[in-house]
Protein backbone atom coordinates (compact mmCIF):
# COMPACT_ATOMS: atom_id res chain seq x y z
CA UNK A 1 0.00 0.00 0.00
CA UNK A 2 2.64 2.33 0.75
CA UNK A 3 4.71 1.58 -2.26
CA UNK A 4 1.29 2.18 -3.41
CA UNK A 5 1.58 5.61 -2.51
CA UNK A 6 5.02 6.52 -3.55
CA UNK A 7 4.52 5.38 -7.07
CA UNK A 8 1.74 7.77 -7.81
CA UNK A 9 3.02 10.11 -5.64
CA UNK A 10 3.83 13.81 -7.56
CA UNK A 11 7.02 15.29 -6.98
CA UNK A 12 9.90 17.29 -8.52
CA UNK A 13 12.75 15.19 -8.42
CA UNK A 14 15.16 14.26 -10.36
CA UNK A 15 16.91 10.73 -10.31
CA UNK A 16 20.37 10.98 -11.72
CA UNK A 17 22.82 7.57 -11.28
CA UNK A 18 26.28 7.59 -10.04
CA UNK A 19 28.40 5.09 -11.75
CA UNK A 20 28.52 3.30 -9.00
CA UNK A 21 24.95 2.60 -9.37
CA UNK A 22 23.23 4.37 -7.11
CA UNK A 23 20.31 6.43 -7.48
CA UNK A 24 20.72 10.22 -6.47
CA UNK A 25 17.75 12.23 -6.23
CA UNK A 26 18.74 16.08 -7.35
CA UNK A 27 15.88 18.79 -6.81
CA UNK A 28 15.88 20.58 -9.95
CA UNK A 29 14.99 24.30 -9.73
CA UNK A 30 12.27 26.14 -12.13
CA UNK A 31 11.53 29.27 -14.02
CA UNK A 32 10.14 31.61 -10.87
CA UNK A 33 13.52 31.24 -8.52
CA UNK A 34 16.02 31.21 -12.04
CA UNK A 35 14.02 34.37 -13.20
CA UNK A 36 15.00 36.25 -10.02
CA UNK A 37 18.03 35.15 -9.83
CA UNK A 38 18.77 35.92 -13.31
CA UNK A 39 17.38 39.45 -12.40
CA UNK A 40 19.51 39.73 -9.32
CA UNK A 41 22.93 39.08 -11.55
CA UNK A 42 21.70 41.14 -14.33
CA UNK A 43 21.89 43.89 -11.29
CA UNK A 44 25.51 42.57 -9.92
CA UNK A 45 26.59 42.83 -13.80
CA UNK A 46 25.11 46.56 -14.16
CA UNK A 47 26.55 47.64 -10.84
CA UNK A 48 30.46 46.20 -11.72
CA UNK A 49 30.09 47.37 -15.62
CA UNK A 50 29.42 50.82 -14.18
CA UNK A 51 32.07 50.86 -11.86
CA UNK A 52 34.32 49.72 -15.03
CA UNK A 53 33.07 52.93 -16.81
CA UNK A 54 34.19 55.16 -14.32
CA UNK A 55 37.48 53.79 -13.71
CA UNK A 56 37.61 53.89 -17.81
CA UNK A 57 36.34 56.84 -19.36
CA UNK A 58 39.11 59.14 -18.50
CA UNK A 59 41.17 56.82 -20.59
CA UNK A 60 39.52 58.42 -23.58
CA UNK A 61 39.92 55.58 -26.95
CA UNK A 62 41.40 52.98 -24.94
CA UNK A 63 39.05 53.18 -22.18
CA UNK A 64 36.37 52.99 -24.73
CA UNK A 65 38.14 49.42 -25.90
CA UNK A 66 38.25 48.52 -22.57
CA UNK A 67 34.90 49.39 -22.11
CA UNK A 68 34.01 47.20 -24.78
CA UNK A 69 36.00 44.48 -23.63
CA UNK A 70 34.66 44.13 -20.40
CA UNK A 71 31.56 44.73 -21.70
CA UNK A 72 31.93 41.36 -23.56
CA UNK A 73 33.40 39.70 -20.79
CA UNK A 74 30.70 40.48 -18.19
CA UNK A 75 28.38 39.25 -20.75
CA UNK A 76 29.54 35.90 -21.56
CA UNK A 77 32.19 34.66 -19.08
CA UNK A 78 30.40 36.27 -15.84
CA UNK A 79 28.26 33.12 -15.01
CA UNK A 80 30.89 30.79 -16.68
CA UNK A 81 33.83 32.54 -13.80
CA UNK A 82 30.92 31.90 -10.78
CA UNK A 83 30.06 28.83 -11.88
CA UNK A 84 33.28 27.28 -11.95
CA UNK A 85 34.25 28.55 -8.21
CA UNK A 86 33.14 25.96 -5.00
CA UNK A 87 29.79 27.03 -4.94
CA UNK A 88 28.87 26.44 -8.39
CA UNK A 89 26.89 29.51 -8.66
CA UNK A 90 26.59 32.93 -9.36
CA UNK A 91 25.43 35.68 -6.51
CA UNK A 92 21.82 35.29 -7.78
CA UNK A 93 22.09 31.88 -7.75
CA UNK A 94 23.27 31.90 -4.36
CA UNK A 95 20.86 34.45 -2.96
CA UNK A 96 18.01 32.12 -3.94
CA UNK A 97 19.81 28.33 -2.94
CA UNK A 98 20.52 27.19 -6.52
CA UNK A 99 23.31 25.65 -7.88
CA UNK A 100 24.40 24.27 -11.66
CA UNK A 101 26.04 20.75 -11.64
CA UNK A 102 26.25 18.19 -14.31
CA UNK A 103 23.04 16.11 -14.63
CA UNK A 104 24.75 12.83 -13.24
CA UNK A 105 24.87 15.13 -9.74
CA UNK A 106 28.97 15.75 -9.95
CA UNK A 107 30.29 19.67 -9.87
CA UNK A 108 29.76 21.50 -13.54
CA UNK A 109 32.92 21.08 -15.97
CA UNK A 110 34.43 24.04 -17.51
CA UNK A 111 33.35 22.98 -21.05
CA UNK A 112 29.47 22.32 -19.95
CA UNK A 113 29.74 26.08 -17.89
CA UNK A 114 30.83 27.55 -21.31
CA UNK A 115 28.34 25.45 -23.58
CA UNK A 116 24.95 26.31 -21.10
CA UNK A 117 26.18 30.20 -21.16
CA UNK A 118 26.86 30.49 -24.99
CA UNK A 119 23.56 29.18 -25.62
CA UNK A 120 21.54 31.63 -23.58
CA UNK A 121 21.49 33.24 -27.19
CA UNK A 122 19.24 30.56 -28.41
CA UNK A 123 16.90 30.54 -24.74
CA UNK A 124 16.95 34.17 -24.97
CA UNK A 125 15.49 33.84 -28.68
CA UNK A 126 13.01 35.46 -29.63
CA UNK A 127 12.81 38.14 -26.85
CA UNK A 128 14.19 38.45 -23.24
CA UNK A 129 14.44 34.78 -22.83
CA UNK A 130 10.97 33.51 -24.13
CA UNK A 131 11.65 30.18 -25.01
CA UNK A 132 13.87 29.45 -22.64
CA UNK A 133 11.60 30.50 -19.67
CA UNK A 134 8.73 28.54 -21.94
CA UNK A 135 11.06 25.21 -22.10
CA UNK A 136 11.43 25.73 -18.10
CA UNK A 137 7.45 25.69 -17.81
CA UNK A 138 6.87 22.78 -19.69
CA UNK A 139 9.97 20.39 -19.16
CA UNK A 140 9.66 17.99 -15.57
CA UNK A 141 13.18 18.98 -15.64
CA UNK A 142 12.99 22.51 -15.81
CA UNK A 143 16.27 21.97 -17.95
CA UNK A 144 16.65 25.17 -20.53
CA UNK A 145 18.21 24.54 -23.66
CA UNK A 146 21.73 25.69 -22.66
CA UNK A 147 21.04 22.79 -19.96
CA UNK A 148 19.68 20.38 -22.36
CA UNK A 149 22.95 20.93 -24.70
CA UNK A 150 25.30 20.92 -21.65
CA UNK A 151 23.92 17.91 -19.72
CA UNK A 152 23.67 20.58 -16.88
CA UNK A 153 20.85 20.97 -14.04
CA UNK A 154 20.35 24.03 -12.13
CA UNK A 155 19.18 22.29 -8.68
CA UNK A 156 18.54 23.56 -5.01
CA UNK A 157 21.67 23.59 -2.64
CA UNK A 158 19.58 24.83 0.33
CA UNK A 159 17.52 22.04 2.10
CA UNK A 160 15.23 23.18 5.12
CA UNK A 161 14.92 21.63 8.47
CA UNK A 162 12.07 21.74 10.25
CA UNK A 163 13.03 19.66 13.42
CA UNK A 164 14.70 20.41 16.16
CA UNK A 165 16.00 18.50 19.23
CA UNK A 166 13.95 15.62 20.14
CA UNK A 167 12.01 16.40 24.03
CA UNK A 168 12.65 14.33 27.14
CA UNK A 169 10.56 11.56 27.50
CA UNK A 170 11.16 8.01 29.16
CA UNK A 171 12.70 5.51 26.08
CA UNK A 172 9.49 3.23 25.63
CA UNK A 173 9.78 0.23 23.22
CA UNK A 174 7.30 -0.15 20.36
CA UNK A 175 5.03 -2.64 20.11
CA UNK A 176 6.09 -4.16 17.02
CA UNK A 177 9.24 -3.75 15.09
CA UNK A 178 8.87 -0.77 12.73
CA UNK A 179 9.66 -0.53 9.65
CA UNK A 180 12.61 2.06 8.50
CA UNK A 181 9.92 3.98 7.24
CA UNK A 182 7.71 4.38 10.10
CA UNK A 183 11.04 4.88 12.45
CA UNK A 184 11.68 7.94 10.35
CA UNK A 185 8.08 8.87 10.74
CA UNK A 186 8.04 9.02 14.23
CA UNK A 187 11.32 10.51 15.12
CA UNK A 188 10.51 13.27 12.47
CA UNK A 189 6.90 13.97 14.27
CA UNK A 190 9.66 14.17 17.58
CA UNK A 191 11.20 16.52 16.16
CA UNK A 192 8.88 18.75 15.00
CA UNK A 193 7.49 19.16 18.99
CA UNK A 194 8.69 22.64 19.42
CA UNK A 195 6.85 24.34 15.65
CA UNK A 196 3.49 22.19 16.49
CA UNK A 197 1.06 23.07 19.48
CA UNK A 198 0.68 20.63 21.91
CA UNK A 199 -3.37 19.75 20.12
CA UNK A 200 -1.70 19.47 17.04
CA UNK A 201 1.49 16.88 18.36
CA UNK A 202 -1.40 15.22 20.52
CA UNK A 203 -3.57 14.72 17.23
CA UNK A 204 -0.46 13.06 14.81
CA UNK A 205 0.00 11.15 18.00
CA UNK A 206 -3.38 9.36 17.99
CA UNK A 207 -2.82 8.28 14.52
CA UNK A 208 0.36 5.99 15.85
CA UNK A 209 -1.36 4.96 18.45
CA UNK A 210 -1.09 1.39 17.22
CA UNK A 211 2.71 1.29 18.37
CA UNK A 212 2.67 3.00 21.78
CA UNK A 213 2.14 0.37 24.14
CA UNK A 214 -0.70 0.98 26.88
CA UNK A 215 -4.16 2.25 25.87
CA UNK A 216 -5.60 5.61 27.04
CA UNK A 217 -3.43 8.15 28.63
CA UNK A 218 -0.94 10.56 26.72
CA UNK A 219 -0.77 9.81 23.45
CA UNK A 220 2.26 12.36 22.95
CA UNK A 221 4.04 11.19 25.50
CA UNK A 222 3.86 7.63 25.11
CA UNK A 223 4.99 8.23 21.01
CA UNK A 224 7.94 10.54 22.11
CA UNK A 225 9.18 8.09 24.50
CA UNK A 226 9.60 5.60 21.44
CA UNK A 227 11.11 8.37 19.68
CA UNK A 228 13.65 8.08 22.38
CA UNK A 229 13.68 4.62 21.96
CA UNK A 230 14.23 4.38 18.04
CA UNK A 231 17.38 7.12 18.42
CA UNK A 232 18.98 4.90 21.24
CA UNK A 233 18.43 6.51 24.20
CA UNK A 234 17.29 3.30 26.01
CA UNK A 235 17.74 4.38 29.04
CA UNK A 236 15.28 6.83 31.19
CA UNK A 237 17.32 10.64 31.35
CA UNK A 238 15.19 11.74 34.40
CA UNK A 239 16.39 8.47 36.50
CA UNK A 240 20.04 8.65 35.57
CA UNK A 241 20.62 11.95 34.61
CA UNK A 242 23.11 11.99 32.09
CA UNK A 243 23.04 12.31 28.89
CA UNK A 244 24.06 10.20 26.39
CA UNK B 1 -9.50 16.88 4.74
CA UNK B 2 -7.89 13.59 4.01
CA UNK B 3 -4.43 14.41 3.93
CA UNK B 4 -3.47 10.48 3.26
CA UNK B 5 -5.48 11.07 0.14
CA UNK B 6 -2.83 13.77 -1.00
CA UNK B 7 -1.11 12.68 -4.40
CA UNK B 8 1.31 15.09 -4.32
CA UNK B 9 5.03 14.24 -1.83
CA UNK B 10 4.78 16.71 0.73
CA UNK B 11 8.18 17.52 2.17
CA UNK B 12 8.90 20.59 3.52
CA UNK B 13 10.95 22.29 0.49
CA UNK B 14 12.35 25.79 0.60
CA UNK B 15 9.44 28.12 -0.82
CA UNK B 16 10.92 28.96 -4.49
CA UNK B 17 10.53 24.76 -4.16
CA UNK B 18 7.40 24.17 -3.67
CA UNK B 19 6.33 26.75 -6.81
CA UNK B 20 8.57 23.86 -9.06
CA UNK B 21 5.42 21.32 -7.54
CA UNK B 22 3.48 24.20 -8.31
CA UNK B 23 4.40 24.25 -11.75
CA UNK B 24 4.48 20.28 -12.09
CA UNK B 25 1.38 19.81 -10.81
CA UNK B 26 0.42 21.55 -13.90
CA UNK B 27 2.36 19.96 -16.13
CA UNK B 28 0.39 16.41 -15.03
CA UNK B 29 -3.27 17.58 -15.34
CA UNK B 30 -2.64 20.00 -17.98
CA UNK B 31 -5.75 17.80 -19.60
CA UNK B 32 -7.86 18.60 -16.75
CA UNK B 33 -6.72 22.27 -16.22
CA UNK B 34 -7.41 23.34 -19.96
CA UNK B 35 -10.54 21.34 -20.99
CA UNK B 36 -11.76 22.89 -18.17
CA UNK B 37 -10.66 26.31 -17.93
CA UNK B 38 -10.18 26.77 -21.40
CA UNK B 39 -14.16 27.36 -22.21
CA UNK B 40 -14.34 29.66 -19.27
CA UNK B 41 -11.64 32.13 -20.47
CA UNK B 42 -12.60 31.83 -24.10
CA UNK B 43 -16.23 33.05 -23.64
CA UNK B 44 -14.39 35.53 -21.30
CA UNK B 45 -11.94 36.87 -23.44
CA UNK B 46 -14.00 36.82 -26.88
CA UNK B 47 -16.47 39.35 -24.96
CA UNK B 48 -13.40 41.55 -23.71
CA UNK B 49 -11.99 41.68 -26.98
CA UNK B 50 -15.57 42.82 -28.71
CA UNK B 51 -14.57 45.82 -26.55
CA UNK B 52 -11.74 47.15 -28.64
CA UNK B 53 -14.99 48.88 -30.52
CA UNK B 54 -15.75 50.94 -27.11
CA UNK B 55 -11.51 51.89 -26.83
CA UNK B 56 -7.76 50.61 -27.80
CA UNK B 57 -6.68 49.83 -24.64
CA UNK B 58 -9.75 47.92 -23.00
CA UNK B 59 -9.44 44.35 -24.53
CA UNK B 60 -5.89 44.14 -22.72
CA UNK B 61 -7.31 46.07 -19.52
CA UNK B 62 -10.20 43.79 -18.86
CA UNK B 63 -8.47 40.45 -19.20
CA UNK B 64 -5.88 41.80 -16.76
CA UNK B 65 -8.56 43.05 -14.53
CA UNK B 66 -10.41 40.07 -13.95
CA UNK B 67 -6.91 37.36 -13.99
CA UNK B 68 -8.08 36.89 -10.30
CA UNK B 69 -11.62 35.75 -11.39
CA UNK B 70 -10.28 33.44 -13.42
CA UNK B 71 -8.07 31.90 -11.47
CA UNK B 72 -10.59 30.72 -9.27
CA UNK B 73 -11.97 28.30 -11.85
CA UNK B 74 -8.03 26.98 -12.00
CA UNK B 75 -7.59 26.33 -8.14
CA UNK B 76 -11.20 24.46 -8.48
CA UNK B 77 -9.61 22.14 -10.89
CA UNK B 78 -6.15 22.07 -8.62
CA UNK B 79 -7.59 21.73 -5.28
CA UNK B 80 -8.94 18.19 -7.22
CA UNK B 81 -5.88 17.67 -8.46
CA UNK B 82 -3.89 17.27 -5.76
CA UNK B 83 -6.49 14.82 -4.02
CA UNK B 84 -5.69 12.90 -8.08
CA UNK B 85 -8.86 13.58 -9.36
CA UNK B 86 -9.54 14.29 -12.61
CA UNK B 87 -11.88 17.38 -13.80
CA UNK B 88 -14.13 17.91 -16.28
CA UNK B 89 -16.08 20.97 -17.37
CA UNK B 90 -19.05 19.87 -15.85
CA UNK B 91 -17.83 19.47 -13.00
CA UNK B 92 -16.82 23.02 -12.79
CA UNK B 93 -20.41 23.59 -13.73
CA UNK B 94 -21.96 21.99 -11.12
CA UNK B 95 -19.87 24.23 -9.11
CA UNK B 96 -20.40 27.53 -10.39
CA UNK B 97 -22.32 29.54 -7.75
CA UNK B 98 -19.02 29.08 -5.22
CA UNK B 99 -16.65 29.11 -7.73
CA UNK B 100 -17.56 32.26 -10.20
CA UNK B 101 -20.01 33.96 -7.58
CA UNK B 102 -18.09 33.38 -4.31
CA UNK B 103 -16.48 36.61 -3.19
CA UNK B 104 -17.15 38.36 -6.28
CA UNK B 105 -16.59 42.11 -5.26
CA UNK B 106 -13.26 41.51 -3.11
CA UNK B 107 -11.73 39.43 -5.85
CA UNK B 108 -12.01 42.36 -8.32
CA UNK B 109 -11.87 44.72 -5.86
CA UNK B 110 -8.90 44.68 -3.31
CA UNK B 111 -7.79 41.54 -3.57
CA UNK B 112 -6.67 42.56 -7.42
CA UNK B 113 -4.06 44.14 -6.24
CA UNK B 114 -2.51 42.07 -3.75
CA UNK B 115 1.40 40.76 -4.33
CA UNK B 116 0.64 37.32 -3.33
CA UNK B 117 -3.01 36.94 -3.95
CA UNK B 118 -2.00 33.54 -5.50
CA UNK B 119 -0.71 32.16 -2.52
CA UNK B 120 -3.66 33.35 -0.46
CA UNK B 121 -6.55 32.65 -2.74
CA UNK B 122 -6.75 28.87 -1.23
CA UNK B 123 -7.48 30.75 2.09
CA UNK B 124 -10.55 32.37 0.49
CA UNK B 125 -11.63 30.24 -2.03
CA UNK B 126 -10.65 26.38 0.16
CA UNK B 127 -11.03 27.23 3.74
CA UNK B 128 -14.31 28.55 4.21
CA UNK B 129 -13.96 30.61 6.87
CA UNK B 130 -15.15 34.60 7.47
CA UNK B 131 -14.64 37.42 9.25
CA UNK B 132 -12.06 37.65 11.63
CA UNK B 133 -11.25 33.60 11.67
CA UNK B 134 -10.30 34.49 7.91
CA UNK B 135 -8.09 37.63 8.89
CA UNK B 136 -6.31 35.93 11.35
CA UNK B 137 -5.28 32.62 9.60
CA UNK B 138 -4.24 35.29 6.49
CA UNK B 139 -1.62 36.32 8.86
CA UNK B 140 -0.66 33.64 10.24
CA UNK B 141 0.19 32.12 6.57
CA UNK B 142 1.59 35.40 5.34
CA UNK B 143 3.93 35.69 8.80
CA UNK B 144 7.45 35.34 7.01
CA UNK B 145 6.62 34.72 3.91
CA UNK B 146 5.61 38.13 1.85
CA UNK B 147 8.94 38.05 0.56
CA UNK B 148 8.53 34.77 -1.14
CA UNK B 149 5.13 35.07 -2.12
CA UNK B 150 5.53 38.42 -3.20
CA UNK B 151 8.96 37.19 -5.25
CA UNK B 152 7.09 34.93 -6.71
CA UNK B 153 4.19 37.11 -8.01
CA UNK B 154 7.21 39.48 -9.70
CA UNK B 155 8.61 36.55 -11.27
CA UNK B 156 5.27 35.16 -12.90
CA UNK B 157 4.64 39.00 -13.89
CA UNK B 158 8.34 39.02 -15.10
CA UNK B 159 7.76 36.07 -17.38
CA UNK B 160 4.33 37.06 -18.81
CA UNK B 161 5.83 40.29 -19.68
CA UNK B 162 8.24 38.41 -21.31
CA UNK B 163 6.45 36.43 -23.00
CA UNK B 164 3.99 38.01 -24.90
CA UNK B 165 7.03 40.32 -26.06
CA UNK B 166 8.77 37.43 -27.07
CA UNK B 167 5.90 36.44 -28.75
CA UNK B 168 5.08 40.11 -30.50
CA UNK B 169 9.39 39.90 -31.47
CA UNK B 170 8.48 36.49 -33.33
CA UNK B 171 6.14 38.12 -35.50
CA UNK B 172 8.91 40.86 -36.37
CA UNK B 173 11.77 38.38 -37.12
CA UNK B 174 8.84 36.21 -39.59
CA UNK B 175 8.60 39.85 -41.38
CA UNK B 176 10.47 40.35 -44.14
CA UNK B 177 13.46 43.11 -43.71
CA UNK B 178 12.27 46.36 -45.39
CA UNK B 179 8.57 45.54 -43.60
CA UNK B 180 9.93 44.85 -39.94
CA UNK B 181 9.86 49.26 -39.17
CA UNK B 182 5.98 49.58 -40.35
CA UNK B 183 5.04 45.99 -38.88
CA UNK B 184 6.25 47.80 -35.57
CA UNK B 185 4.89 50.94 -35.81
CA UNK B 186 1.73 49.09 -36.44
CA UNK B 187 1.84 46.86 -33.50
CA UNK B 188 2.70 49.85 -31.35
CA UNK B 189 -0.27 51.64 -32.82
CA UNK B 190 1.71 54.59 -34.61
CA UNK B 191 1.86 53.45 -38.08
CA UNK B 192 -0.82 53.68 -40.91
CA UNK B 193 -3.94 51.34 -41.05
CA UNK B 194 -6.48 50.35 -38.28
CA UNK B 195 -5.22 50.78 -34.75
CA UNK B 196 -8.53 48.76 -33.55
CA UNK B 197 -6.57 45.66 -35.76
CA UNK B 198 -3.46 46.49 -34.09
CA UNK B 199 -5.08 46.52 -31.05
CA UNK B 200 -6.57 43.07 -31.34
CA UNK B 201 -3.38 41.81 -32.43
CA UNK B 202 -1.59 42.39 -29.30
CA UNK B 203 -4.63 41.77 -26.84
CA UNK B 204 -4.59 38.40 -28.98
CA UNK B 205 -1.54 37.66 -28.20
CA UNK B 206 -1.64 38.97 -24.33
CA UNK B 207 -4.86 36.38 -24.11
CA UNK B 208 -3.06 33.70 -25.70
CA UNK B 209 0.00 34.10 -23.13
CA UNK B 210 -2.77 34.81 -20.43
CA UNK B 211 -4.16 31.09 -21.32
CA UNK B 212 -0.66 29.57 -21.17
CA UNK B 213 0.45 31.07 -18.20
CA UNK B 214 -2.11 31.43 -16.00
CA UNK B 215 -2.88 28.26 -14.47
CA UNK B 216 1.27 27.62 -13.78
CA UNK B 217 1.14 31.02 -11.62
CA UNK B 218 -1.91 29.87 -9.46
CA UNK B 219 -0.09 25.96 -9.43
CA UNK B 220 2.67 27.65 -8.00
CA UNK B 221 0.94 29.66 -5.12
CA UNK B 222 -1.22 26.87 -4.28
CA UNK B 223 2.16 24.70 -4.02
CA UNK B 224 3.19 27.54 -1.89
CA UNK B 225 0.54 27.20 0.34
CA UNK B 226 0.75 23.78 0.72
CA UNK B 227 4.18 24.29 1.93
CA UNK B 228 3.04 26.39 4.52
CA UNK B 229 0.79 24.29 5.75
CA UNK B 230 3.57 21.33 5.89
CA UNK B 231 5.64 24.04 7.82
CA UNK B 232 2.99 24.88 10.22
CA UNK B 233 0.74 22.06 10.67
CA UNK B 234 3.07 19.25 9.95
CA UNK B 235 1.02 17.75 6.63
CA UNK B 236 4.03 16.25 5.57
CA UNK B 237 4.48 13.94 8.84
CA UNK B 238 0.34 13.05 8.96
CA UNK B 239 0.82 12.24 5.58
CA UNK B 240 3.61 9.33 6.53
CA UNK B 241 1.48 8.70 9.50
CA UNK B 242 -1.71 7.89 7.54
CA UNK B 243 0.39 5.72 5.19
CA UNK B 244 2.75 3.60 7.53
CA UNK B 245 0.00 2.76 10.29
Amino acid sequence: MAAEHQAVSLDTLYTAETPEGIALSLRPAGAAARALAYMVDLGVRFGLFMVVSIAAIPLGGMGQGLLLVSYFLLEWFYPVFFELTGSGATPGKRMFGLQVVMDSGLPVTPAAALTRNLLRAADFFPFLYASGLLTMLLRRDFKRMGDLAAGTLVVYADTVALHGQLPDAAATAPTRALAPREQAAIVAWAGRAKRLTPARLDELAQLARSVTPGQGGDATGRLLGVAQWLVGNRHDPRRTGERP
Amino acid sequence: MRVDAIAVELRPRPMWEATDLGVRLVQANARSIWRTWAPVYAVFAILALATVEISPWLPSFLIFWFKPWMDRSILFVLSRAVFGQPTRFADLWAERRSVWGGQLLTTLLWRRFSPWRAFTQPIYQLEGQRGKARRQRRKQLLRQQQGAAGGMHFAFANIEASLTFGALALALWFAPEQMRGDIFDWLVGRGEGSEVLASLCTASVYAGIVLLLEPFYVGAGFAMYLNRRVQLEAWDIEQEFRRAF
